[in-house]
């Protein structure tokens, strides 16, 4: 089966595999970044690893890449230039409040069929596309059901493993429950988790914290809603797309009220008592989040930037977080 | 009197301006002397070179008084509109309506670099949360809080979607604590694809119709806004009739630019032309004032053309500026160090090129729209550059950097890699803070760089 790579939570999993493809989104590794860009000055690290995971991945048939961040946008044109991969941009529009933002979505994943259909995959009827979405509505429900069972490390995990390796292939079955570790309630807020920060859940536990709320893009934030399962059945790709485009929260939605709606329900039902903000420098979306975010929450909140990944700085945030802690306990 | 076009500095000008005054030239209400804007705290001034002509005279105390002349028009009745980064479309519809103006509060991302700093923009900016990792445009956030630089708008409205983070980011802060802004998407402008009825857009990009259309839903919203805060209707004809005023405007700028850039001696200096520009954009809140200014700049470019005069040396390395500058003195400098500006690409082409006249006027509109370099790709970005350059025989390419801004990552890398695939030409990318006091020298030795390697290479194809 032809593989289909993306980071994006806008892109939905279940449309590439009613097409018949494999929809696998990557988990970007710190270590692997273009080193062609590795100097260049204001390229956020994520975007510099996306570029450099495309560049080398040997067994991807097509990539997508969508217009959420700018520099996602820009990096396009670099793929374009260098890769010789089939691309493909898709315009997820920033306002979502207006039915012309709504259908240009619509209209943007049809496109996406289309791109699709010419890597070999098969244009899909409603009842096919309505059984994969049940699949993937059924394994992100399993998930979120058994988040309180799970460390906070193999709930993120799950998360991942479901757009990685399907509904049907999760190696960390959600059913298995685990002690999980109690402690300080916290949020951790922002932008997409590489692999190597999967280890700040560990940090965190150890440092006498727990994580109830994971607002990461590849975290509980980057779930589309769940499905209404009569319009299911009827209009499967307006309810994909509803679920998609209006379900995922984001703070490049304009206006990202929605965001912190989503975040008001999630920190007063889980108790959260603190808040870590991850973001990745030069990433102007969630940074200009970060003060706002103080003001509004009344939670105390730690700001972590990262530049990509070294041994100082995985040292100096996890001193960061043990002295976040401290002062919570 | 002296009128031999050349640049001289401020004290200069002090000078100039009487005599100026005693031979009887024109000088409308916001005329003066430019020294009084140095006592409303641009200290700047002090340190740049202009153009000594009258039609330089006018077109700086335009620009300079745009904040007394918003004033006037609220105290007078008129709302106000805050257009964000469009660049040039907006305001092409709020002129449209007799009482409304609009205005760019973008625009206050030089107040750092006239201000020199003074103003305390950017410490109101970085209490925000919003610091030196984002582009100067934060200094619009500041001047917001102190309401001291502009009127704040009746109504704001910001384009988002294909547009750069920082100001998305920006904007977003500024509605979050609680300015209300009508939000309108400009999608990325991608090519047709085979099954995708084309457009053709101004300045000689393209784009599938269903985007074209969608811009056009988006600017009707926009139409129905500004007509319920002028109360009044915004018709086809009085849409048509400002679409021909901006099209007046773009023609001068179109005569300006094939002047400055292809004449044998420079006629206008860069940072003249840089301002007059940035007049398309938004008429800098007068649009009839707007086309007497660069009619007047465009008479006087003519006659020195005519008469073989200029204001720098025969020889000057021809270099095409990609982006605009945050120091507007890095202009001058460019100058000092014996370059010259043939061809500019500032961010905002599809504001210079003429809007269709023949088209339905919001599609027209749209079209234009689509059409900013910002919203496609960089790589169209470059090719356009490239037809430019091929146009005004630039030399050399310099793409100035914005600290902090998401494009130029990576914009620069591509944009130097086409235009040297097609050129065998040097390009030199640097960056320019808004005041680079600190770093003039490393900025002037790169620039005599480029110049010196742009004079290497004629020598080299003249043996």
């Amino acid at each position: 089966m032809k593989t289909i790579i993306y980071t994006c939570p806008y892109v939905p999993a279940e449309w590439i595999a009613a097409h018949g493809l494999h929809p696998f989104r990557l988990s970007l590794d710190h270590t692997e970044p273009d080193s062609a860009l590795a100097r260049t000055e204001g390229l956020c690290p994520f975007v510099r690893c996306f570029i450099g995971e495309v560049m080398n991945n040997t067994r991807a048939d097509g990539v997508i890449v969508t217009t959420v961040c700018d520099q996602m946008r820009r990096a396009f044109d670099i793929l374009v230039r260098k890769c010789q991969l089939p691309a493909f941009l898709m315009n997820v529009p920033s306002t979502w409040q207006s039915f012309e933002s709504q259908r240009l979505y619509i209209d943007e994943l049809k496109r996406l069929g289309r791109f699709l259909t010419k890597l070999g995959g098969n244009s899909p009827s409603n009842n096919a596309l309505a059984k994969v979405m049940l699949e993937y509505d059924s394994a992100r429900k399993a998930i979120l059901a058994a988040r309180e069972y799970l460390s906070a490390r193999r709930y993120a995990e799950a998360i991942a493993s479901l757009y990685r390796d399907g509904p049907d292939k999760t190696p960390d079955s959600p059913t298995s429950t685990e002690s999980s570790v109690d402690g300080i309630h916290l949020a951790i807020i922002g932008g997409p988790l590489m692999k190597q920060d999967f280890d700040l859940f560990d940090v965190i536990e150890q440092s006498g914290g727990r994580v109830v709320l994971d607002a990461t893009e590849t975290g509980e934030r980057g779930l589309c809603a769940p499905f209404d399962r009569r319009r299911l059945h009827d209009e499967p790709l307006m309810e994909l797309a509803d679920a998609y485009f209006i379900g995922i929260n984001d703070a490049s939605r304009r206006p990202n009220s929605g965001l912190y709606k989503w975040l008001q329900q999630k920190i007063a039902s889980r108790t959260v008592q603190g808040i870590i903000f991850r973001r990745y420098v030069w990433c102007d979306l969630w940074h200009a989040e970060v003060q706002r975010l103080k003001d509004w929450s009344n939670l105390p909140v730690l700001d972590i930037d990262t530049g990509g990944d070294n041994d100082n700085e995985r040292q100096r945030t996890a001193n960061r977080i043990r002295a976040f802690l401290e002062m919570l306990q | 009197m002296n009128n031999i076009p050349r640049r001289i500095t401020l004290e200069e000008w002090d000078l100039r301006y009487e005599q100026l005054k005693k031979s009887g030239i024109y000088q409308p209400a916001y005329g003066g002397p430019l020294r009084r804007h140095v006592e409303d705290g641009d200290r700047r001034l002090l340190k740049l070179r202009y153009d000594n002509s009258a039609a330089a005279l006018r077109l700086w105390n335009f620009l300079l008084t745009e904040e007394y002349r918003l004033h006037e028009a609220r105290a007078a009745g008129r709302k106000i509109v805050g257009t964000m980064k469009d660049l040039g479309t907006v305001p092409v519809m709020a002129y449209c309506l007799e009482n409304l103006v609009a205005f760019y509060p973008d625009g206050a991302w030089w107040i750092p670099c006239v201000m020199e700093l003074g103003a305390g923009l950017l410490e109101i900016a970085d209490s925000l949360g919003i610091d030196e990792s984002f582009c100067p445009v934060r200094a619009m956030l500041g001047a917001f809080i102190t309401k001291a630089h502009f009127p704040i708008p009746d109504m704001l409205v910001c384009s988002v979607g294909a547009t750069c983070d920082d100001f998305s980011a920006i904007a977003q802060r500024l509605n979050g604590l609680g300015q209300p802004i009508f939000w309108w998407e400009i999608p990325h402008r991608r090519s047709p694809e085979p099954d995708e009825t084309a457009v053709n857009l101004p300045g000689g990009f393209s784009a599938p119709k269903c985007q074209v259309e969608f811009v056009k839903s988006q600017l009707e919203r926009i139409k129905v806004a500004l007509e319920e805060l002028a109360g009044d209707k915004l018709t086809e004809q009085k849409l048509s009739a400002g679409i021909r005023t901006a099209n007046l405007v773009r023609r001068h700028l179109a005569g300006l630019r094939r002047l400055a850039f292809t004449a044998e001696l420079c006629p206008v200096p860069a940072l003249e032309m840089l301002i007059a520009e940035m007049l398309a954009i938004h008429f800098c809140s007068d649009r009839q004032e707007t086309i007497n200014v660069l009619k007047e700049l465009l008479d006087e470019e003519t006659s020195r053309v005519r008469a073989g005069k200029g204001v720098l040396d025969a020889g000057a390395a021809r270099i095409f500026w990609v982006n605009p500058v945050a120091d507007l003195q890095v202009m001058n400098l460019l100058e000092d160090c014996g370059g010259r500006i043939c061809g500019t690409e500032y961010l905002f082409t599809h504001a210079l090129d003429e809007i269709p006249e023949d088209l339905p006027p919001l599609e027209a509109l749209a079209q234009m729209a689509l059409a900013d370099p910002m919203v496609g790709s960089s790589i169209d970005r470059a090719q356009r550059i490239c037809t430019d350059i091929r146009r005004f025989g630039s030399e050399a390419v310099l793409i100035s950097r914005i600290p902090g801004a998401s494009h130029c990552a990576l914009e620069g890398r591509v944009i130097g890699e086409i235009v040297q695939e097609k050129f065998d030409i040097p390009v030199l990318e640097i960056e320019v803070p808004p005041v680079t006091d600190s770093m003039r020298p490393t900025v002037r030795t790169r620039l005599e760089a480029l110049i010196e390697t742009v004079k290497a290479h004629r020598y080299k194809l003249k043996i």
